[in-house]
């Protein structure tokens, strides 16, 4: 008795802390997504100010990333494939991280955009070690989701219960 | 001893209300080993444990027996239905990744729509200056009242040369047709930012020197204020060079200014004014903002109009 209580603290715990990681991470893809979208001038002249895409490229990120990031934070909302949205949430970070990384070596002199706005600003204003500081802790949070993807209120448990059920009742009804 | 093992995957064995207990055996056992993966995985952690504690109470011989085999039929079956269902659900989110980000390129497709393609320069309109800030229309057209609006620029901001590229000629062809009057505003906040480090004031000098000079002759002013925001003319933030006066005389000239207006632009006679008209018109920008000012900025009626594809045609709609 006193193990399966300590057992369920421990879950209510975990618990917690995977379903605080998965609705945070969800909040930084929604809010930025969603930042990004409603300004689409805006997002073509940061995703240009970077200087790594030719010019034929620039609008075609420019429309599709704002997009993406709002659909990894409905996957993760939902906790519909956790596991794959925090592994895509992961590369697509470890791409901003490498974006911002190159602005710095290049020695331009941008905002991010991370959070919409974006493009220039003057020198000695940027933030670099800030943001890719910031980017890593998001990062930790995609790390947390693909290690243990199972979290409360989520798709993901709901349709792994369902199967497990369904899988050994019919495995009964065989074996009898 | 079937009925107790399916309650007790089932979720119905009497430990906790939220969680089903097989859940919490597999994630203690995670929590200690801490390396274990989550997910399908942990399933057959969970019906194997089930499986051998019910074994282990069980009468030895056949028993024992059947209970592996309905053991290993439990586990595989779970583990296949666990594949399915997880190849399922994965083919279903990348199918909402696609959904969304298609759905999102259309309307970002619609959003950033260039308005009016083909319009190209105005031809018909005319700039008067005054106290720096320059009002454009075409007079000529007599029978409507135009809608006027103010347009916060400064020739260093990169939305601003976007904003032209996207309603440039939208705009050109309300002015040419009499519907609209321009009052173009020419900020300066930028110059820092300018490899000169006053490019925006000397390029809002120049454009007082095209009105003053120029405004007279039928899209003159226009020209050179599209010239100063086309993408392959605009100096960029930061960068290594921008228009000297020369550059910026040589800009106007091709658009049709006169002598006159391109020694204005070279003897940088009106950099004073254009300062001036930088203050009064970041004050006035100020008050129709509450204090905002970020170009490009439209304001008509002393308010801030939300410039979505649709701004101009419902502004020109309006009674």
């Amino acid at each position: 008795m006193t193990v399966a209580q300590t057992g369920s603290r421990r879950i209510l715990v975990w618990d917690v802390v995977g379903l605080l990681v998965r609705l945070g991470l969800a909040a930084v893809w929604l809010l930025s997504g969603f930042e990004k979208a409603s300004d689409p001038r805006e997002t073509i002249v940061a995703v240009r100010s970077y200087e790594l895409l030719p010019e034929s490229l620039v609008s075609t990120v420019a429309a599709t990333l704002p997009y993406l990031e709002i659909s990894l934070g409905v996957l993760l909302v939902l906790g519909f494939a956790t596991r794959l949205a925090a592994a895509l949430s992961a590369v697509l970070l470890l791409v901003f991280i490498g974006g911002v990384i190159s602005a710095a070596v290049r020695g331009l002199s941008i905002d991010c955009g991370c959070f919409g706005g974006g493009g220039q600003v003057s020198v000695g204003a940027t933030t670099y070690t800030l943001e890719i500081l910031r980017d890593i802790g998001f990062l930790a949070l995609a790390g947390y989701l693909i290690w243990r993807p199972d979290t409360p209120l989520s798709i993901d448990r709901f349709v792994r219960r369902r199967a497990e059920v369904t899988a050994v009742s019919a495995a009964d009804e065989t074996a009898d | 001893m079937e009925l107790t093992r399916w309650k007790w995957l089932a979720g119905d064995g009497g430990r906790g209300a939220g969680c089903a207990p097989g859940e919490e055996d597999s994630t203690v056992a995670q929590g200690s080993s801490g390396r274990k993966p989550t997910g399908p995985q942990n399933n057959k952690g969970s019906s194997g444990g089930n499986s051998s504690k019910s074994a282990a109470s069980k009468p030895p011989k056949g028993g024992k027996q059947q209970s592996i085999s309905r053991k290993s039929v439990a586990q595989a079956r779970t583990s296949n239905t666990n594949n399915r269902t997880q190849l399922i659900i994965g083919v279903v989110a990348v199918v909402v990744i696609a959904a969304i980000i298609i759905i999102g390129i259309v309307m970002n497709q619609k959003e950033t729509a260039v308005q009016n393609a083909g319009y190209g320069a105005s031809t018909k309109s005319v700039a008067t200056e005054s106290n720096g800030v320059v009002s454009v229309s075409n007079p000529s057209v007599t029978g409507t009242t135009p809608k006027v609006i103010d347009l916060y620029e400064d020739a260093l901001c990169p939305a601003c040369t976007e904003f032209e590229a996207q309603f440039g000629q939208q705009i050109n062809q309300a002015v040419d047709e009499g519907k609209l009057t321009v009052n173009v505003h020419m900020l300066t906040f930028l110059d820092p930012r300018s490899f000169s480090q006053n490019y925006s004031t000397r390029a809002a000098a120049a454009s007082l020197c095209v009105a003053q000079e120029d405004g007279s002759q039928s899209g003159v002013y226009m020209g050179f204020r599209s010239a100063l925001f086309a993408s392959d003319t605009q100096p960029t933030e930061g960068g290594s060079a921008d228009l000297t006066d020369q550059q910026l005389a040589d800009l106007a000239t091709s658009k049709g200014a006169s002598d006159a207006a391109a020694q204005c632009i070279t003897s940088g006679q009106n950099m004073a004014a254009a300062t001036a008209a930088d203050q009064s018109s970041t004050a006035t920008l100020k008050a129709a903002t509450s204090g905002q000012v970020a170009t490009p900025t439209v304001v008509q009626n002393g308010a801030p109009v939300k410039t979505s594809v649709d701004w101009l045609t419902t502004l020109l709609a309006q009674p």
